[in-house]
């Protein structure tokens, strides 16, 4: 797997790069365009500082962006312990330095995404509903998948990407709405001859223009940075970690057949997550950034002879029809067995009608929100939310007066 | 989510798998669109039971505000005409409130919703029997 860590860490040198050039030289034209041939250097100047601060935030704060854009909160043990020890879990068998953050995400569709700038300050982002609806392998196998993009060191690239692409779109949006309201407010003095406001808006038309055109470019170069290729790759690596094929499989399903869409997801970030976030309208174009979630199961179930690099690899040939999804030097990988089904550890039930998953979503999502919960020997459970202000509760059922611990 | 009368924070109360809100200042019960769903099973009927109480004209009752959207109830009648109980039922149909006592006299009427779950569950809740003494079967 190490040239695959290699080209992206070259595709991260690359991108930054280009953003830089591309910004320096949009900043010389402009600068030339309004005020003279000499003032050039002026809008080239500004355009590094602008292009410095752009390379500050997103190598500093990247992440954080795309976590709260995402509206992922962060969680302690106590509010998922499962999840916890998972991520623990994996961790441990990736042998990565540092256990990743975890952040929960308030939607009810099932999805996850891992984030950040290096191994070491790497997050994982899961939404509430994936929680609710996965038992433990699967969620294993969706954290392992996690946890290999962490390793392949996709993240850092898809976070650079995600908040550069972002920042243009705000851009090419900032300056279509001003040709949108100069337009308006400048048709009454349009019979007075062009001046120099003609030149201006001249300027501005031109420069909406080009980041128009090249705002869906940068979201095309998105799109192929977490191309189908780093999925499968993913997917070859979270089947290594868990050395259960099927964990990850039926959670593909299950996430599959949730026609839910998320609401928490946006064009910028949809690429980053284990699956589409979007169904129905527009899935489609979108899907081109996933690989058929169909084929992804049916490579992993075809997967019963071993887990290692090159078992993946001959089961993605028999069922794609293609060659060489793996780099040569991970195919001769050691071969690992699968292991079986973990039915030694009794695994809790998974609520399968919708009645039932919601309220898991909603309990989840308080204690996420700093609720406490509060069972009352009678049966009845109390949740108290945060800013409830008494110190005690009185069960409304037996009576009983219940003291909030926080 | 804050008390439609005394706007103290309500707290969730779960009993089987369905919940509903309730205020320990007032004793005021709000049972939302999502938790007669859990109840009833799905979420059409629970829009059916909301729609199904006739809205009451003249009353000079103050009017509440919806605990989930802010804008102002409306009153409607529950029950035969005789031992009518007055609620407060949110416009867009998120959901239906109980005040203090209310869910009483409701209790007592017997009839409420055709399978009268509801009656029951909020019964159980507050560990308050139904005492109606001749049930009109269904």
């Amino acid at each position: 797997m190490w040239e695959q860590i290699r080209i992206n860490k070259r595709n991260s040198v690359l991108l930054l790069a280009g953003m830089g050039i591309f910004l320096l030289s949009l900043g010389f034209i402009l600068g030339a365009a309004i005020g003279g041939p000499e003032s050039g250097w002026v809008g080239l100047m500004v355009a590094s500082a602008v292009w410095l601060i752009l390379m500050l935030i997103s190598f500093t704060n990247g992440d954080q962006i795309l976590l709260a854009s995402s509206r992922a909160v962060p969680v302690t043990p106590d509010v998922h312990p499962q999840l916890f020890n998972i991520v623990e879990e994996m961790t441990i068998a990736a042998s990565l330095p540092k256990m990743p953050k975890i952040y929960i995400i308030n939607d009810p569709a099932p999805n996850a995404f891992a984030t950040g700038r290096s191994p070491e300050t790497a997050s994982v982002a899961v939404t509430a509903g994936l929680l609710a609806r996965l038992n433990r392998d699967e969620l294993q196998g969706v954290i392992a998948h996690e946890i290999s993009h962490i390793v392949h060191r996709d993240i850092l690239y898809v976070t650079l990407a995600g908040v550069m692409l972002g920042s243009i779109v705000l851009l090419s949006q900032v300056f279509l709405r001003g040709l949108y309201y100069s337009s308006i407010g400048g048709r009454r003095y349009s019979s007075e001859g062009r001046g120099r406001d003609g030149g201006a808006q001249a300027i501005f038309f031109i420069l909406a223009i080009i980041l128009s055109i090249l705002a869906p470019l940068f979201a095309q170069l998105f799109y192929f940075a977490l191309s189908r290729r780093r999925e499968y790759l993913a997917d070859a690596g979270a089947v290594r970690l868990t050395r259960y094929p099927e964990g990850l499989a039926s959670a593909l399903e299950k996430i599959a057949n949730t026609s839910v869409s998320m609401q928490a997801a946006n064009a910028v970030t949809a690429p980053m997550y284990i699956a589409n976030p979007f169904r129905g309208r527009n899935a489609a174009h979108l899907f081109s950034t996933h690989p058929p979630i169909e084929e992804r199961i049916r490579i992993l179930r075809r997967m019963s002879q071993g887990v290692s690099y090159r078992d993946y690899e001959e089961s993605y040939r028999a069922v794609t029809r293609r060659t060489g999804i793996i780099p040569p030097s991970a195919v001769k990988d050691e071969p690992i067995p699968p292991r079986s089904p973990s039915a030694s550890t009794p695994q809790a039930p998974v609520p399968t009608d919708s009645a039932r998953v919601n309220r898991q979503i909603g309990d989840l999502m308080r204690k996420v929100n700093g609720f406490v919960f509060l069972p009352c020997s009678c049966g009845i459970t109390m949740k108290i939310p945060p800013n409830f202000p008494a110190p005690k509760a009185q069960c409304p059922r037996c009576g009983q007066i219940v003291s909030i611990r926080r | 989510m804050d008390c439609a009368i005394c706007r103290n924070p309500m707290i969730t109360l779960e009993l089987d798998n369905v919940e509903t809100d309730y205020c320990l200042a007032c004793r005021g019960i709000w049972l939302d669109s999502g938790e007669l769903e859990q109840l009833l099973g799905d979420s059409g009927k629970a829009q059916e039971v909301l729609r199904s109480f006739q809205p009451a004209e003249g009353v000079q009752e103050k009017l509440r505000r919806c605990p989930i959207c802010g804008k102002k109830m409306e009153k409607v009648l529950v029950g035969p005409e005789s031992s009518s109980v007055l609620l407060d039922r949110c416009r867009k149909g998120h959901g239906l409130w109980f005040d203090r006592g209310e869910l009483e006299a409701v209790l007592q009427m017997g009839r409420f919703d055709s399978q009268k779950k509801i009656p029951s569950f909020l019964g159980k809740m507050f560990n308050k029997p139904e005492t109606n003494p001749n049930p009109t079967p269904s």
